[in-house]
């Protein structure tokens, strides 16, 4: 009869063992899942503001006044014949063995 | 209770009680005095007293003290009752409001602001978006000291330490802002000080950014701090963009501490869809450019260009000035809120007359071979005195246009009845709001024919008594361009993210389709005398190598409100043009309001040159090839004549 009683005793120890280990098994998995949910949240900001400065960056407007004041310099700093017209015009020097 | 005859016998007691060595008796309430031989007998204060044996005094008091335990048995039953019914009363009666009223003192919901949808435009460029900012507030009646409080948080975020001062010393305030839309750098020093729990925190809050800057700014609107949209797209658009907010629920403890966050009550918040709209950004930009390039020279008091796809009626640009950043929407000024293109009404000059040439002529009252007597440049009609810039003679219908005579153009009006006018004007949507959707859109003026005067007429044929917005000018003039169907202007191309059956649900996809004139008319009018306006007309600036330009100007006098007539010195110049004249891919619109400097204020002057550089950039854009050799137009002698298909027009003068 102890024995049994003690088995009896062990069986509820050990059930109530394995439920506690199962609930904070539960819980780290739950402390995971926020965290990986904050994680998520901030790439996302991270992700929209990234995204905003990108399209910052590529605005037709910046670009636009980017292009156009190369072309300017370009046009500007341009010689009546180019240097590469006149490489394209020169003969080649170099020689290949 | 008598107390007298047992405090009578309270001597006779003592006298007993010197006799008997027993255990003093188990005081029995109620029953002070005793006979001898009852005392004997409760010697043993177990000793069950036998009534019959008491005697009548002794009974009497017996009943007494029965009585009062019956009360208080009686008492303690009620008692019970009443507990018992407040059980009840509790726990069956007000359980729900009870449980109610105890989750809501643990539990505390949360709402999760959802994040507002992108607005982007045709090619998916972001034009408006939202990220995350945390705003930081303040609970001052937790605050003791608040001076250096104040002192510490106005260091940081570089605040006037006094007002904040003022704004955390009023007691009566259980929330401040302390300031909204923090930067990160400003979020971290605010961390780094360290400031004690429970008098501070963070709120996140969605802001609105257009990463475009000023671009279209007229066209989105713009959200202020609180979220609320201010004009535009964001206004016409907030049911689609606004998303669902989420809830929360936060379980707390008696000190408001959360301490438990179920998964199971989370209502996730469900993002705005977004929305593509018709709008190209660099063909905005094109007009945006133009405009301002407009406002520098002319100086006028505002302008507006739009850029429309006559095929689609879609708006690929549509831009306002003076303008504003979106991004700032502290320093907008007054003026600059008002979108020139929808909500502003000018008498169109002009630009209306190819209009009332397509009504006369859908209706047979000319012909484009006939001429009209232009009267040498004067011409009295009633009252009213009509003189044309330059003296004309006999012109043709076309030349009519291209020459832009009022003489010749009240002429041909005076061939439509009064009906048959205001049916003609109607039928090319003015009078009516054009249907864009845009918050502020309006209809202009178009008086009814019951109130018309006798030269009512004359005035409506030369784009005079009625008043009409851009956006209605360049509509009506895209349904020529078209072929004669006037098509509602079109801002939103389609939603992302959103269910099958949303597209009928967009508050701005009206898609109105009319027959404005016939087909033929349609063609000849931009083919024959809309391209002849640019090619020796009013609108030559306008001319672009190797493309065959249409268009007509427009130079209208402004009522001048003290005297109740005309202006001499105020106008509105304005010019539409578009490209191809065969096949037109393009239509631009520039309205230039009251031009002040530059020593001229016809709109083949002012407003033609931006408007050809808009068409001419944007036909580059859209990669439209040229339709005409660099040296010059083609034969325009052999376009179709309206009902005379093959024929020639006759040779213009």
């Amino acid at each position: 009869m102890y024995f049994r009683f003690g088995a009896a005793v062990v069986l509820a120890v050990l059930v109530a063992v394995a439920g506690i280990a199962v609930e904070k098994r539960c819980l780290t998995l739950r402390r995971a899942l926020t965290r990986e949910h904050y994680r998520y949240e901030v790439l996302r900001d991270l992700y929209a503001r990234q995204r905003l400065r990108t399209q910052q960056l590529g605005a037709p407007a910046r670009l636009f006044e980017a292009l156009e004041s190369d072309r300017r310099e370009l046009i500007a700093r341009k010689p009546p014949g180019s240097r590469r017209e006149q490489i394209a015009s020169e003969p080649s020097t170099s020689t290949h063995e | 209770m008598s107390t007298e005859p047992l405090a009578a016998d309270a001597s006779g007691c003592d006298s007993s009680s010197s006799r008997l060595k027993a255990p003093s008796p188990r005081p029995v309430s109620g029953i002070v005095c005793r006979s001898e031989e009852d005392t004997a007998e409760q010697a043993q204060p177990w000793h069950p007293i036998s009534r019959a044996r008491l005697p009548e005094r002794v009974r009497a008091e017996s009943f007494i003290g029965g009585t009062r335990r019956g009360m208080i048995v009686s008492l303690m039953f009620l008692g019970g009752l009443a507990v018992a019914a407040r059980l009840v009363q509790l726990q069956v009666v007000e359980h729900n409001r009870l449980a109610a009223r105890g989750t809501r003192q643990k539990s505390y919901v949360e709402i999760l602001p959802a994040p507002p949808g992108d607005l982007l435009d045709r090619d998916g460029r972001v034009l408006a978006t939202s990220i995350v900012a945390r705003s930081l507030f303040v609970l001052p009646e937790n605050i003791a000291d608040p001076w250096p409080c104040a002192q510490r948080l106005a260091r940081a975020l570089h605040l006037d330490p006094g007002r904040l001062c003022e704004r955390l010393q009023q007691s009566d305030k259980k929330f401040a802002w302390v300031k909204r839309r923090l930067t990160p750098e400003d979020e971290q020093a605010v961390r780094a000080l360290r400031l004690p729990a429970g008098t501070w925190d963070f709120r996140e809050e969605y802001v609105r950014r257009y990463p475009q800057g000023n671009l279209a700014a007229h066209v989105l609107g713009l959200r202020d701090v609180d979220g609320i949209c201010r004009g535009g797209l964001e206004q016409s658009l907030e049911v689609v963009l606004r998303g669902q907010p989420g809830r929360r629920t936060l379980y707390r403890d008696a000190r408001g501490r959360v301490i438990d966050v179920p998964d199971d009550t989370d209502v996730p918040p469900q993002p705005g869809r977004s929305v593509v709209t018709t709008l190209d950004s660099v063909v905005q930009l094109y007009a945006e450019r133009e405009l301002d390039r407009v406002v520098e020279e002319w100086k006028p008091q505002g302008a507006c260009a739009v850029v429309q796809d006559p095929a689609s009626g879609e708006i690929l640009a549509m831009a306002s000035r003076p303008a504003f950043d979106p991004n700032h929407p502290e320093r907008v000024s007054e003026d600059a809120w008002k979108n020139r293109a929808v909500a502003w009404i000018y008498e169109p000059g002009s630009t209306f007359k190819p209009f009332v040439v397509a009504g006369a002529m859908d209706r047979g009252r000319i012909h484009p071979d006939e001429e009209i007597d232009c009267a040498g440049g004067e011409t009295r009609l009633a009252s009213r005195v009509f003189h044309d810039t330059h003296p004309y003679g006999l012109l043709n219908v076309g030349d009519v246009l291209v020459k832009s005579s009022n003489i010749g153009m009240s002429r041909i009006g005076a061939r439509l009845t009064n009906a048959e006018l205001f049916a003609t004007i109607a039928t090319f949507g003015f009078g009516r709001v054009p249907g864009s959707g845009l918050p502020g859109e309006i209809g202009g003026v178009l008086r009814p024919v019951k109130v018309w005067s006798s030269y009512s007429n004359a005035s409506l044929s030369i784009g005079q008594e009625l008043a009409v917005t851009p956006l209605q000018m360049i509509a009506a003039h895209s349904a020529l361009a078209n072929g004669g169907t006037l098509k509602s202007p079109k801002l939103v191309l389609r939603t992302l993210n959103a269910p099958a059956d949303s597209a009928t649900n967009l508050p701005l996809a009206t898609g109105v389709v009319s027959r404005a004139t016939d087909h033929e008319t349609a063609r000849w009018l931009v083919e024959g005398p809309m391209r002849e306006v640019v090619l020796r007309g009013t609108g030559t600036r306008a001319n672009l190598p190797g493309f065959s330009v249409f268009g007509k100007t427009g130079t209208a006098q402004k009522l001048d409100s003290e005297t109740g007539a005309y202006s001499v010195d105020k106008y509105v110049s304005s010019f539409l043009c578009g490209a191809p004249a065969e096949n037109p891919r393009v239509v631009v619109l520039v309205v230039v309001d009251e031009p002040s400097t530059g020593g001229s204020h016809y709109g083949g002057t002012v407003a033609a040159p931006a408007a050809a550089e808009i068409l001419r950039q944007t036909l580059a854009y859209l990669r439209v090839p040229p339709d005409e050799s660099r040296d010059g137009p083609h034969d325009i002698t052999a376009v179709r004549t309206p009902g005379r298909v093959g024929q020639a027009v006759p040779a213009v003068r």
